[in-house]
Order: structure tokens, then sequence, then C-alpha cells
């Protein structure tokens, strides 16, 4: 094992004992590989953040987001290309809306829209992916923890599965 | 019971064209909103216009959906953070095509049941015209 592996699950265990969680979808294009090239400058992340790998933000469905929420998490954050730089051509306008969509979705039901948000980088800008980080880690350490109702039905272990392994 | 768009045309280019009722021609239409899945099929295909996707959302629509569809697994995980019921329906961004409230205009309603016909998930039903004597 690696001294980053090591300290990755030391990072982790701080982060559970700190109770707070920050998924983070990444595009594998831009973000991801800023995260990486950040980690290789030994660049400290906040301990609270969890990397989900996907192939372009347009994956992110407004599910992955609730569901991240719903199962533990207490901010999730979308980290896609600039603004008309995406791969796929507009798979970070989709991402775009379903963030607002979401956000929606929470304000109307009384939860704080901050607890889920969008940044856009490029592959070359590891600054900024540790800056949206550290942002997203100050905004959710801001706010009191997130309340949940216990499951309710049966469906409810099905329905937050990209939430649970992002978490993992 | 309307005209569609076309009918009206013709009718104002039929010299002394009168219009005679067409009341109880066309099904009535029963919709269950808890079931729709937002696809738009309905609004794509009906002919008169009467049905059209919204630029709203009804969040109550996620809430009362099967528990087994995405509505519902998205209904789900809102039930569990939510803190009060929801205030009411949402805006829509543009690039969100499926949770959508559809929105249905009876007056323009033709009864024809395309609809019913087209929906992938038997969310609308069509029943039989009452019979006046």
């Amino acid at each position: 094992m690696t001294s980053a592996e090591t300290s990755t699950i030391g990072a982790a265990r701080q982060a559970a004992a700190a109770g707070r969680t920050i998924v983070a979808f990444c595009c594998r294009e831009c973000a991801y590989a800023a995260a990486d090239a950040s980690a290789n400058a030994r660049t400290p992340l906040p301990p609270t953040v969890r990397l989900v790998l996907l192939p372009c933000t347009g994956r992110v469905s407004p599910l992955h987001l609730l569901g991240a929420l719903a199962e533990g998490a207490d901010g999730v954050m979308v980290a896609g290309c600039l603004l008309g730089q995406c791969h796929y051509r507009e798979g970070n306008f989709n991402a775009v809306d379903r963030v607002a969509f979401v956000q929606r979705l929470l304000k109307t039901v009384g939860v704080e829209p901050e607890r889920c948000q969008m940044f856009t980088m490029s592959a070359g800008e590891p600054p900024k992916f540790v800056a949206a980080v550290r942002e997203m880690d100050r905004v959710i350490g801001g706010l009191p923890p997130l309340e949940r109702s216990p499951q309710a039905g049966a469906h409810a272990g099905t329905a937050p599965a990209a939430g649970a392994r992002g978490a993992a | 019971m309307p005209l569609t768009d076309r009918g009206r045309k013709i009718l104002e280019r039929v010299p002394g064209g009168v219009l005679h009722s067409t009341t109880g021609v066309g099904c009535e239409i029963v919709r269950h909103e808890e079931l729709c899945v937002g696809c738009g099929k309905c609004a794509a295909n009906c002919p008169s216009g009467a049905s059209k996707r919204s630029e709203t959302f009804d969040v109550n629509q996620l809430l009362d959906a099967p528990a087994e569809s995405r509505r519902g697994q998205l209904g789900g995980a809102l039930r569990r953070l939510m803190k009060h019921a929801p205030d009411g329906p949402v805006e829509v961004p543009e690039h969100v095509t499926v949770y959508r409230t559809i929105a249905y205009d009876d007056d323009k309603c033709l009864g024809c049941g395309t609809c019913v016909r087209n929906c992938p998930v038997e969310a609308i039903d069509a029943l039989p015209p009452a019979v006046t004597p």
C-alpha cells in the first residue's frame, strides 16, 4: 500500500469522525485529471471529499445527486469542463441544468440549495479544482448537519446506488 | 368539443359553412398523473395541441409516483430529505426534459385517444363517450 493510499484512508476516517461528507462527481476529461494532477503535486484536499469518476458530467442525473444526499452525503458537487469545452459537446450544459433543477427541488422542500453545486474547470487547472473543493467544504461546514427521515418503504435502498458507491 | 386548427381553417373556406355540435363524439380522457414518466409522447402526437410539456414541474408527482419507477426513486430520496411539503411547482431548466408536468387543455381536447395509444406506461385511459338518448 502506497503512502498516498494510506493517507487517503486516514483522511476518510478523519472525515467520518468529523461527520461531514462531500461527494464530488468528476468528469474524466477535466476535473478528474485536475484532481489527479493536484494529488501528484501533493496538494492537500479537504478530507471530507469523495471523488466519483464519470465519463462526462452529462452522465449525472438528478437521482445521483439527490440519492447521494439521501444516503449520507452532506453536499454533492459536480465538477466538469469549462462551458463550451465538453468533449461530448454539450454534456456539461445538461449537468448545469440538472444541478439547477436539483437545487430548486431542494429549495422547495426546505433544504439549503447550496448543498448541490456545479463547478467548471479545465484539465490544466488543478488549483481551480482544489479551490472548488475547499469552497464546497467551507460552505458545507457552515451548514447544520443534514437531517434525514428514516427510510420509508422497501425501495429506498435501490435508488441511491451511485451515491453509496461514491461514499465507499 | 372544439375543432382542430385544420378543421377550423376548412370551415372558414366553406361558403355558408355552419358548425354542427360534435358533443359526445370523442372519448372521455382520464389521466393518472402519478404514473406519468414525462416522456412527452402524448404531447408530441396530440393532433389538437391539447397536451403540452409545460415549463414547470409539480414536485408532488415525484412523491406520489410508484416506488420502483425512476420518478418514485427520486421521490423516495426527496422524501428522506424534505423538511416540509413542497412549496409548489418548480421552474424546470431548459435541458431537463423528463421532469416536466404535462399540461392539458380540456377545451382543446378532441377525445380522439391518440395520447392513450402512445402512452408507454398506461397513465391515460379513454372512456367511451356517454350516450345521449
